[in-house]
């Protein structure tokens, strides 16, 4: 071991006098590594519909799905997709009040690589892009193609 | 201000009496242990482990926390990536947990046989179970500890700041961790675990989107982009945007305060080195030592004309004194007199005799109209050099069919060569006839030529880059969807690839039997079909390229102004530089942080945006008020009027005033709402704890090693510490 190395102390240690089992004990570097139990296996082993349902635990304290529309914006400039803004003053409707339309965001996609792009010079680039990266861009949404 | 961690060696652990606490922070991205009582956390680091190799030794050791760069160089790392104990916010690798913990231990300053101090240890809200009794099972068995306590690091941060009257005493806490975002309602100082709401969005997730984009954006530089470099950037430069939509179209006009926001790192950059212009001296005798060297080449061909001129021109003699002496010997002895020459008859020796005479005078540089007559004269004599074409055949003895063999196939190549010649010159004129009309047409109207001249290199141009785009990516740029195989579809183009398709659909109509390919006819015409594909695809593409040259020449000859377009390689897939060939300037270097500053925290209020359906901070709190159980007159108003934030994330710029815009889009008209930030959001969880471990009343929240196994886990699941002691 270089001498740099242990002036810095960079390596930790394998015997530790304040333990009571050390840890090359516990786990023989000729076994195979223990499996640990993901959090996936960790919840179903659980059991959690055993308890109360009431009753919070890991599982059911987990945020429910968003009740706002879904924010849209361009894959790669970040821009917000906007087609037209039309305000609209109804003036004759009987709430008596303003009512400001904003026209539908409409999020253009392109058809063939599925991306989001908000205008012309976008889709220029957009068309241009390498398979590569377009699933790369896909993949920050989580809508890229997964192949297992 | 990035996070400094601490690991120097404490030396004084004997200091404290075994009845003082130990108080760690076990959080997804820092680990912090100290002293109960005190204000600030011993030593702090990075809670991941990684296992190199040693690079001369050969043996794997543990690195825990994040090391020196300069130092791992004596490892290797390629095996080992930085663990990490946590999945999401629950600890499942307590192998890792040990490393980290003996690391932890032993940087306090540990001595004696155990650990003999009760330990407060944070988990997550909720925790399983499993995982709370294993590292129950850890403590005590592998460290002798005498008593644990587990607590939530929120509610030990909201408890702190309580007493410092930053939040009052009912209140939610909103607390944007590594992995996951929790809400948590407190009444009367305690937490309300029935009202909570978790995110599994985090620092992690903002940091590893603008990670993303960056190597995306900036495919050249992307090893630049590391984790720990990534992080330092969103933490120095990110914010949040108090309205999303604003803020992106301020960006999309581009206008000043665009340009101010706009954040620029300039990586190093070395410009090439120019040279100089050559002065003047340097110039004159660049030009004198070409000028001798020109003078040098120019004189040695002409000795060797010279010495040519003189060869053939005694060849030329000697011609003709044969020829005189011909003449004046008799027709008997011809044969004789010429065996001695070497030439056969005299037909041959006024060939050559003509023949030398032309290239003399070539040499000496005389027009070639002779050359045509002298052709011509030739020509005349076919009739004489081949006498046995127009004898018919049954007239002939064998010899002399084949000589007269050789004599057709003599004549019709020469006849070949004429025609050819012919017809270049006929071309030669067509073309000259059509560069006059061009010229007139030039002349008569030189704009709408130029016009005309610029738009046909325009078109010719695309045709020609669609081809050879074509050819080189195949469909592949964005026909995903269509190929099948994701590793050799990409690499062979369309013509090959269909040839491809169509060699394993006949191969595969054989059947499993042996290969009887071959034996029908309709198996060679495949062949025939791919060939064919091929050069149809090269001819076409030669004929327009060659047309765009013409086009491009004739430009740059009557147009100043026009730059020939650089032949732009195609965008190579697999290759991650820069795909043009121009030289890098400094602005190439440059990376522009400019969208991407408040894209990537937008996340944790749009959780959409990277794919996690579940809702953003600001709803979240309604989410939480709603399921609170019991709810008295004001309850709800007396929570949001203390709107606590803590946890690393809560430390972008704007995130108050959006926290606040986006709950009073939630609460009813004229709530009070008010968002607080904690005094220090990455320590108070710690400062919390010690506060509460130096408790007098602390140890009867702790639970023993006999606790531990008399009671069983049922009750270790219903153990939930007080927090108002």
């Amino acid at each position: 071991m270089e001498a740099e190395v242990i002036k810095a102390e960079l390596v930790l240690p394998t015997h530790m006098t304040f333990k009571r089992i050390q840890i090359y004990e516990k786990y023989p570097k000729g076994q195979s590594k223990v499996r640990w139990k993901q959090l996936k296996q960790i919840l179903q082993a659980e059991n959690y519909q055993n308890y109360p349902p009431d009753e919070p635990n890991y599982v059911n304290i987990e945020s429910p799905p968003s009740m706002h529309p879904c924010k849209r914006i361009c894959d790669i400039t970040g821009f917000e997709l906007v087609a037209t803004q039309i305000d609209h003053f109804n003036f004759w409707n009987t709430m008596k009040s303003n009512i400001l339309i904003i026209d539908a965001q409409a999020p253009y996609h392109d058809p063939r690589t599925n991306l989001r792009y908000a205008n012309a010079d976008v889709f220029k680039l957009v068309r241009s892009l390498p398979n590569e990266y377009v699933q790369r861009y896909l993949a920050l949404r989580k809508a890229a193609v997964v192949l297992r | 201000m990035p996070f400094i961690s601490k690991i120097q060696r404490q030396s004084d652990y004997n200091r404290f009496p075994s009845s003082t606490p130990i108080v760690i922070d076990n959080g997804a991205s820092y680990f912090r242990i100290g002293w109960a009582g005190e204000n600030e956390p011993r030593v702090v680091f990075r809670n991941i482990v990684q296992r190199p190799r040693h690079k001369s030794t050969g043996e794997t050791v543990t690195i825990v926390g994040d090391q020196d760069t300069a130092l791992l160089k004596y490892f290797d790392c390629t095996r080992s990536g930085p663990r990490s104990a946590f999945d999401s916010n629950v600890v499942f690798q307590f192998e890792i947990m040990e490393y980290v913990l003996d690391f932890a231990f032993d940087r306090l300053g540990t001595n004696g046989s155990r650990i003999d101090h009760p330990i407060l240890i944070t988990e997550c809200v909720c925790n399983p179970v499993q995982s709370r009794s294993k590292m129950a099972e850890l403590l005590f068995e592998t460290y002798g500890v005498p008593s644990i306590a587990f607590g939530v690091d929120a509610a030990f941060s909201y408890m702190y700041n309580q007493q410092h009257g930053i939040c009052e005493k009912d209140g939610l806490a909103i607390c944007p961790g590594f992995t996951t975002t929790h809400v948590i309602p407190f009444v009367d100082g305690e937490p309300v675990y029935k009202g909570c709401c978790r995110t599994n969005i985090g620092g992690y997730h903002v940091t590893d989107n603008l990670k993303q984009l960056l190597s995306l954006k900036y495919p050249y530089h992307m090893a630049r982009f590391t984790w720990e470099k990534v992080e330092d950037l969103k933490m120095e430069h990110c914010y949040i945007a108090s309205d999303y939509a604003l803020e992106a179209r301020l960006f999309q006009k581009g206008g000043k305060e665009a340009e101010d926001k706009t954040r620029c790192w300039q990586l190093p950059w070395v410009p090439p080195p120019t040279e100089e212009p050559p002065s003047e001296e340097e110039m004159a005798r660049k030009a004198a030592i070409r000028e001798r060297q020109g003078q040098r080449l120019r004189e040695m061909a002409e000795a060797k004309r010279s010495s040519r001129i003189n060869e053939l021109e005694n060849q030329l003699h000697g011609l003709e004194f044969l020829l005189h002496q011909l003449g004046q010997v008799k027709e008997e002895e011809i044969p004789s007199f010429l065996s001695d020459t070497g030439y056969v008859s005299k037909q041959e020796i006024e060939s050559t005799l003509t023949k030398v005479s032309q290239s003399l005078r070539k040499a000496k540089g005389e027009p070639k109209a002779e050359q045509v007559e002298n052709e011509e004269k030739a020509d005349s004599s076919t009739s004489e050099k081949y006498p046995l074409i127009n004898v018919p055949d049954n007239m002939l003895t064998p010899e002399q069919l084949k000589e007269k063999k050789r004599q057709v196939f003599l004549k019709t190549t020469t006849e070949g060569r004429q025609r050819a010649k012919q017809k270049r010159f006929e071309e030669e004129l067509e073309r000259e006839k059509k560069n006059q009309q061009d010229e007139e047409r030039r002349l008569e109207n030189p704009e709408l030529y130029l016009e005309q001249m610029r738009t046909k290199y325009k078109e010719l141009y695309e045709k020609v880059e669609q081809r050879k785009r074509l050819k080189t990516n195949g469909g592949h740029t964005n026909g995903n969807s269509l190929s099948g195989g994701v590793g050799r579809g990409e690499r062979l183009n369309a013509a090959q690839r269909e040839r491809m398709r169509l060699l394993t659909t006949a191969a595969f109509d054989r059947g499993k039997g042996e290969d009887t390919f071959g034996a029908k006819d309709e198996d060679w015409q495949l062949y025939k079909l791919m060939s064919k594909d091929n050069d149809n695809d090269d001819d076409g593409a030669d004929e327009d390229e060659a047309e765009l040259a013409r086009v491009c020449s004739r430009l740059q000859e009557i147009d100043p102004t026009f730059v020939p377009k650089p032949e732009s390689t195609s965008l190579q897939p697999t290759n991650a530089e820069a795909p043009s060939f121009c030289p890098l300037t400094k602005e190439d270097y440059q990376i522009v942080l400019g969208v991407e500053r408040f894209r990537c925290p937008e996340i944790l209020f749009h959780p959409n945006l990277v794919g996690i359906d579940q809702a953003g901070l600001d709803e979240m709190t309604g989410v939480s008020i709603r399921r609170l159980p019991s709810k008295d007159e004001g309850l709800e108003d007396r929570l949001t009027s203390s709107i606590f934030m803590t946890g690393g994330c809560s430390l972008f710029p704007g995130i108050n005033e959006r926290l606040e815009a986006g709950i009073r889009m939630l609460r009813p008209c004229g709530a009070p709402i008010k968002v607080v930030r904690a005094l220090d959001p990455v320590l108070d969880a710690w400062r919390g704890a010690s506060i509460y471990a130096a408790n007098l009343q602390f140890p009867q929240q702790t639970f023993t090693r006999a606790d531990y196994y008399d009671k069983g886990e049922d009750w270790l699941r219903r153990y939930q510490l007080r927090y108002t002691l």
